[in-house]
């Protein structure tokens, strides 16, 4: 046992930064004590060596133990998620131990016993309806990883359990992260001119997360479609309407070949609920959807189109038969929460238009143009006071002297209204800032790996010139010179 | 970093050294896969589950995470939710806070009965309600009859009509101006702090300067 412990132990990643050790021999340590591992007993005492393993140190070892220890008790017990690794059990403990403090280096040689630790981390807490529980540890496990930018079955197993455990919030540390890739497929040309080992701090999830490398399990169109769609309900459930309706926009404008899945339908129907919570109005669909794309989603979703006409005229007659007409579909559709919303965003809208004909009204008249159930003076005070205080409705109130209870809604001064626009847009630009920043470092990254840097180009500038130059005969080197520094100041102005 | 195992002592001591209501919350927070993994089935656990999501909720509310608060009734286990008198009092609480139902909102705090560790974390909500309504009402109100005013701010709003002596300088404290003849208050607004706005400023200069380097 001394012996196996020792080896386990002979690759670790203090060690690893210790003796400075270069990127391949530590790569190829690695690969060793892999090879090493799978050829390994299942009978051996595997609780002993987890006690003497230090997950952080020893990632590979402890999580190819701790996995063999699992399948043992699976096989033992014939049950996939066995008691131990449930919620409180000590299994459950180093699993989680484990996930919050795996080196990100080493676990990229196991991303199919990585994966697989994961998932079952989350079928263990739905088994004790905890989900809350690997919530946070996926979370802690994803953002340690560090995917950059690409999208993993590991995430929607996450957003899933979010959604299911009602912790939004939680989710958005990796919703925040941008998702624009696909695992790498191992045919892709440009990944053979790649030759950085996986442990090397340069290599990034784009190169190490692959098809093959098992970090993902295979990924479908519904996938992806899944994906973004739990995502907007994420921000739907938190009202961020505009991330919602960006996410859902990603959804319905997916490529499609014959007919729209069912999956983009329901996006479609979501989207027609956040428009009218969020800006009041049906916000036209992203004009990349093509119109027989738009005609279907039209077709399949008659009552919502309904709903969103009704609020857009400002009948509220009507909108309230068609929301009383169709609660078995919104049921049905589990848009219930959404639809109910949509009252108290009616009211809301009706005034901030009221906002954009008159300067000032008292509450009798706002209660008079509003013919809906709020419409006595009293309750209409209330209900413009709470958007006011709450700052959705940029306007003053009066009480005014001898006038029994009357109030006066003045709407914001034009400053106060421009302020508030300014700052709108300064955190849109910062929002984009960090976006761009995002795209920026990864179009460099993409520049180094296709080699299309500026010093390549200028390198393969200068090679490409050398024998035009060298053709004239080389007789004058003066002016071959000076013709090759002007051609190297072309290439920096251009570049 | 492990914590320290959830007690009743060891939440009083969270409570009592936190140093802001968000490094309260952020200690809260971290316990609450802890709590996720206690039984509602044993008596003493249960009590402590009580009092460990009441205060979590308290501290969602002086970090006006109103929504997160009410995500977190959702996330607590329902039968504690439904039988504990406490966790009933935190909703009743919610409702009324959520509806901005601001006589409500006091009586609750005030009148209903809090357990004894609760106290000090209740008390510190109201005046943290209190001052947070008499911010959105200086902004929100050019002129306010003094009722109205008492009634946002929990003060006795019959006293307040009649010109109370004793509430009219809580008001005129503010730097609200009272005007006997209309018998008007005139809020004067509360100017917030600005070091938010030096952030925005900063974080939007690191936007100009990235793409400043890229036309070079």
């Amino acid at each position: 046992m001394a012996e196996i412990l020792l080896h386990l132990t002979s690759v670790s990643s203090q060690l690893h930064t210790l003796n400075n050790t270069s990127d391949e021999r530590y790569d190829s340590e690695i690969r060793d004590l892999v090879a090493y591992i799978k050829q390994f007993n299942k009978n051996l005492d595997s609780q002993d060596l987890l006690d003497n393993l230090s997950p952080s140190q020893h990632t590979l070892s402890y999580l190819f133990i701790l996995n063999l220890h699992i399948e043992t008790l699976q096989n033992k017990t014939k049950n996939i998620v066995p008691d131990e690794i449930k919620p409180g059990n000590d299994l459950w403990a180093k699993a989680v131990y484990f996930l919050r403090s795996f080196d990100p280096i080493q676990v990229r040689y196991a991303g199919h016993e990585w994966r697989q630790l994961i998932e079952l981390i989350g079928q263990a807490a739905e088994a004790v309806s905890k989900p809350f529980l690997a919530v946070q540890v996926i979370r802690e496990a994803l953002l340690r990883l560090d995917s950059s930018g690409v999208l993993t079955s590991v995430h929607i197993t996450f957003l899933r359990l979010s959604l299911l455990s009602r912790s939004y919030s939680h989710a958005l540390p990796i919703l925040e992260k941008q998702i624009f890739r696909f695992p790498t497929s191992s045919g892709q040309a440009y990944s053979k001119h790649i030759d950085r080992p996986l442990c090397s701090e340069f290599t990034l999830g784009d190169t190490f997360i692959s098809d093959a490398s098992g970090f993902s399990a295979k990924l479908t169109y519904r996938d992806h479609t899944r994906y973004f769609l739990y995502g907007a309900m994420i921000y739907m459930a938190l009202k961020n309407w505009n991330k919602a309706l960006h996410w859902l926009s990603i959804v319905i404008s997916s490529p499609v070949n014959d007919s729209v899945s069912k999956i983009m339908v329901e996006a479609y129907k979501k989207w027609v609920l956040a428009s009218l919570l969020g800006h009041g109005k049906l916000v036209a669909p992203p004009k990349i959807i093509s119109s027989h794309v738009l005609k279907v989603y039209q077709t399949l979703s008659k009552p919502y189109a309904s709903l969103a006409d009704a609020f857009e005229r400002r009948d509220f007659q009507r909108l309230r038969a068609e929301i009383d007409v169709g609660q078995s579909v919104w049921r049905a559709d589990n848009n219930e929460g959404l639809v109910s919303q949509l009252f108290r965003a009616y009211n809301t809208f009706l005034v901030l238009k009221l906002g954009r004909t008159f300067s000032a009204l008292t509450t009798t008249d706002v209660a008079q143009r509003m013919f809906t159930p709020l419409a006595s003076s009293a309750n209409v005070e209330e209900f413009v006071a709470s958007l006011v205080m709450s700052e959705s409705l940029g306007a003053t109130l009066l009480h005014l002297h001898g006038h029994g209870s009357a109030t006066m809604l003045r709407f914001s001064a034009p400053t106060k209204f421009v302020f508030n626009r300014e700052n709108f847009m300064r955190k849109r630009l910062i929002e984009e800032g960090r976006a761009l920043g995002f795209i920026t470092n990864d179009v460099d990254q993409c520049n180094s790996e296709l080699k299309l840097g500026n010093e390549n180009l200028q390198l393969l500038s200068r090679n490409q010139r050398w024998p035009d130059t060298s053709g004239n005969g080389g007789g004058d080197i003066v002016q071959a010179d000076g013709g090759l520094d002007i051609d190297e100041d072309i290439m920096g102005d251009a570049t | 970093m492990d914590l320290p195992p959830l007690s009743d002592e060891q939440l009083a001591l969270v409570v009592a050294s936190a140093q802001s209501p968000a490094n309260l919350y952020s200690t809260l927070s971290d316990y609450e896969t802890e709590a996720c993994l206690l039984s509602t089935k044993d008596g003493k656990q249960a009590e402590l589950l009580s009092l460990y999501y009441s205060t979590f909720f308290f501290s969602h509310l002086l970090t006006d995470q109103i929504r997160e608060a009410r995500l977190s009734t959702k996330r607590m286990p329902q039968n504690l939710l439904q039988s504990d008198p406490s966790l009933q009092n935190c909703l009743n609480l919610l409702r009324a806070v959520w509806q901005r139902k601001y006589e409500q909102v006091y009586t609750i705090l005030r009148e209903l009965p809090w357990p004894e560790p609760l106290k000090p974390i209740v008390q510190s909500y109201d005046a943290h309600f209190q001052e947070k309504t008499l911010k959105e009402l200086s902004r929100a109100y050019e002129a306010i009859r003094p009722a109205a005013a008492a009634t946002y701010l929990g003060l006795d709003p019959a006293s307040a009509q009649e010109g109370d002596p004793a509430t009219m300088q809580k008001f005129i404290a503010c730097g609200w101006t009272w005007d006997e003849k209309t018998g008007l208050l005139h809020p004067k607004p509360i100017i917030e702090d600005s070091q938010n706005d030096a952030q925005l400023y900063n974080e939007l200069s690191e936007v100009m300067a990235l793409v400043g380097n890229r036309r070079t």
